[in-house]
């Protein structure tokens, strides 16, 4: 039974649908992560889940009960929003274990779940505090401590960890993951950052106007996209992603220039390949030359941006190679099997079957 | 000469010392990065050079002129601030040549070369007649850089220029000042919390950890050979790995290591070891090889440019690995691991104590 399960879910604003006919079921004991471009749908998803609004049409299951109708209160779900407010005038012990005094949960065990997730988030010696003495990131922890108390086998996540400091995430990510197995609870969990989806997915699911596009396993849709926002929302750096088109067997794109692996290919096309598909050197297919913009030392990998005629480029290597010259000029092969082919109006893959006639 | 040197500085703001005791030499024509975690005084420092602090103890030369306690109007410093300061009344080319029209050294025919120039500099040359509240947050701060470094004092001096600017328009702003500071001669300090911003732009990096200054090198040796755990676990994505050791009989035992390494010096006794080592430090097989410990894959995610990103189980010792491939084994199966031995550093007490 799925964790979570959305059948056939439409929301729309003023006639513009939010979400159009979404089915999604999110696999229990899973940390699912998901991605999409701003006004994909992600917020609307969650917002409908946890019960701040109500469907047009569709229905919410969660652990194969339909809690469509059901009032936010009475869902059992924990939740961390993306803007949380805390209550001023509580200390922090009393700001997490707020909701659960309100169920009529024993002292005692508010006490000691209280002092877990603290725990967790290493605010233990903060309890005492009242929010205008946290910094930022200690009050993101305690809204986390908050949404995580709740005695519930789905946690619904929407991007807990934007604009804490980068080690801070390094380390939360680890603790979110060890947590979700030891709660052996789901973990339903939106990011705008793509090393964070990648960090923290086992399963990824890719929206995109208001419909799943993708949803899989996540080393499995890092290697095998099969829609562009796949491509374009998933890894670090950025993938390469060019318009082109594709005329008598040729796709040109940029400073690309290539037969096309499929037959019958005509008119405006999108083109998509990793960082880590473009090389140094020559000699892998497709030859070029490119001004380097910019060379960014990650420590282990270098991040190298190119001007190429009509294109910016973005290869990624480890640092173990050596950086370019800012400013210089250098060579870049790419092996044409590396890349792939959107459809341009629908972002769908084309793939290598053959193409009816 | 435009050298600045912080001679044993101390800053304290009641009880709490921001800065503690700093003695440090930014290199004449050098880009200096501050780099550290927030509240870890890197902006009191660079607050103090540009005289907008004064230190409780110790003093700040520029060359050989101490300018402790002289204001920062007199101290001839050029400034690039996480807000830029500026002149929505003005244009572009005027917004850049304002602090040369209070500058009697410079002519007007001067002035108006090193503006040109510096529109080159900065691809803005078609914007060069824009209102600055016409332009977007990042083109905005490299007029504010072009102010700042067109004007020719000796120093320069960047506080997180490109914290509220995102991301596209960020890569944007760190090539224009690349640009800008490899053409000047001007010594330059640059605050920033992003490692790899820091990485990318300076000469030199000062890690900075509680009002101290953890290491000052150049980024490949302070990636590569960080003097303390606290550089190693800050620089990196993930950062470094630290494994307990143990030492007996002049060779150190730890849970990566088939069998014990001889130590070339002698370690304090009685003090913790640890072994650190990077992420992409250490090999993984799918067959025991000789110097291959065996250890469980837990975990594998993908990391940056595809690069797999995996967790090894060494009994109760976690360690993280960059492969370049898909890990030859599946999650919860065996795989073998052989660290780069030559790569290894060893820590007692937070600091590094081999050479």
């Amino acid at each position: 039974m799925s964790a979570v399960g959305f059948t056939r879910l439409c929301k729309a604003y003023r006639h513009k649908p939010a979400l159009d006919g979404l089915d999604l079921q999110v696999e229990s004991e899973s940390f699912t992560v998901l991605c999409g471009p701003p006004k994909s749908g992600k917020s609307v998803l969650f917002r409908l889940l946890v019960g701040l609004e109500k469907p047009d049409a569709g229905t919410i299951t969660v652990a194969g009960r339909d809690i469509t109708a059901l009032p936010p209160a009475a869902r059992p779900i924990g939740y961390v929003p993306q803007s949380f407010a805390l209550y001023p005038h509580f200390s922090v012990y009393d700001n997490i274990a707020y909701a659960l005094s309100l169920t009529g949960t024993p002292r005692d065990e508010i006490a000691r779940r209280v002092d877990r997730a603290a725990g967790i988030l290493s605010i233990g010696h903060l309890l005492k505090k009242t929010p205008d003495q946290l910094s930022g990131g200690e009050k993101q922890r305690t809204a986390l401590a908050r949404g995580l108390l709740k005695d519930a086998q789905l946690f619904v996540l929407d991007d807990p960890l934007v604009g804490l400091d980068y080690k801070l995430r390094e380390r939360l990510m680890d603790e979110l993951k060890a947590l979700r197995q030891e709660l052996k609870a789901t973990f339903l969990y939106a990011t705008s950052d793509s090393l964070e989806a990648l960090t923290m997915a086992q399963s990824l699911v890719v929206l995109d106007g208001g419909r799943v596009v993708q949803h899989d396993d996540a080393v499995a849709l890092y290697h095998a996209p099969r829609h562009v926002r796949s491509l374009e929302l998933v890894g670090f750096p950025r993938a390469n992603i060019l318009q082109g088109t594709a005329a008598n067997g040729i796709v040109t794109a940029g400073p690309l220039r290539f037969a096309s692996p499929l037959s019958g290919l005509q008119g405006p096309i999108t083109l998509g390949f990793r960082p880590e598909a473009l090389r140094r050197g020559h000699g892998r297919g497709l030859d070029g030359r490119g001004r380097v913009r910019l060379v960014e030392n990650l420590g282990g990998e270098l991040v190298v941006y190119l001007e190429t005629e009509g294109a910016s480029l973005v290869m990624g290597y480890p640092a173990t190679e050596a950086a370019p010259a800012f400013d210089g000029e250098i060579a870049f092969t790419l092996d044409p099997a590396d890349i792939l082919l959107f459809d341009a109006g629908t972002g769908a893959l084309l793939a290598a079957e053959p193409v009816e006639a | 000469m435009a050298e600045i040197l912080i001679d044993r500085v101390t800053k304290r703001f009641g009880t709490f010392t921001a800065v503690k005791d700093l003695e440090i030499r930014f290199a004449d024509g050098e880009v200096a990065c501050l780099l550290g975690p927030s509240g870890c005084g890197k902006t009191t420092l660079m607050r103090m050079i540009a005289g907008l602090e004064t230190p409780t103890s110790g003093r700040i030369l520029f060359g050989n002129r101490d300018v402790t306690a002289l204001s920062t109007s007199r101290r001839n410093v050029g400034m690039v601030f996480q807000y830029p300061v500026m002149y929505p009344t003005l244009s572009v080319e005027e917004n850049i040549a304002l602090p040369m029209r209070q500058d009697r050294g410079i002519s007007a025919a001067e002035r108006d070369r090193r503006v040109a120039e510096m529109l080159d500099v900065l691809d803005m040359r078609d914007q060069r007649g824009r209102f600055i509240d016409e332009l977007d947050a990042g083109n905005r701060q490299k007029v504010a850089v072009g102010r700042a470094v067109a004007r020719g004092s000796d120093i320069v001096l960047f506080d997180e220029p490109t914290t509220n600017v995102e991301v596209n328009a960020k890569l944007q702003l760190i090539r224009a000042i690349k640009t800008v500071i490899q053409r000047t001669r001007q010594t330059i300090v640059y605050v920033t919390h992003d490692q790899t911003e820091a990485m990318t732009l300076a000469d030199r990096i000062a890690l900075m950890d509680s009002g101290d200054i953890s290491q000052y090198d150049r980024p490949d040796q302070l990636y590569s050979r960080p003097m303390t755990e606290f550089g190693g676990w800050f620089l990196g994505n993930p950062g470094m790995n630290f494994v307990p050791a143990t030492v007996a009989n002049g060779t150190l035992a730890a849970a990566v290591l088939a069998e014990p390494i001889r130590l070339a010096q002698a370690v304090p006794p009685g003090v913790p070891i640890k072994l650190g080592i990077r992420p992409e430090w250490l090999d993984m097989y799918g067959e025991p090889r000789p110097g291959t410990v065996a250890g469980v894959l837990s975990d594998q995610t993908i990391g940056i440019a595809g690069r797999y990103l995996t967790k090894v189980s060494f009994g109760g010792v976690d360690v993280k690995i960059k492969t370049a491939g898909r890990p030859p084994a599946a999650l919860g199966q065996t795989v073998h691991v052989k660290p780069q031995i030559d790569r290894i550093l060893l820590y007692a007490g937070g600091n590094r104590i081999t050479g």
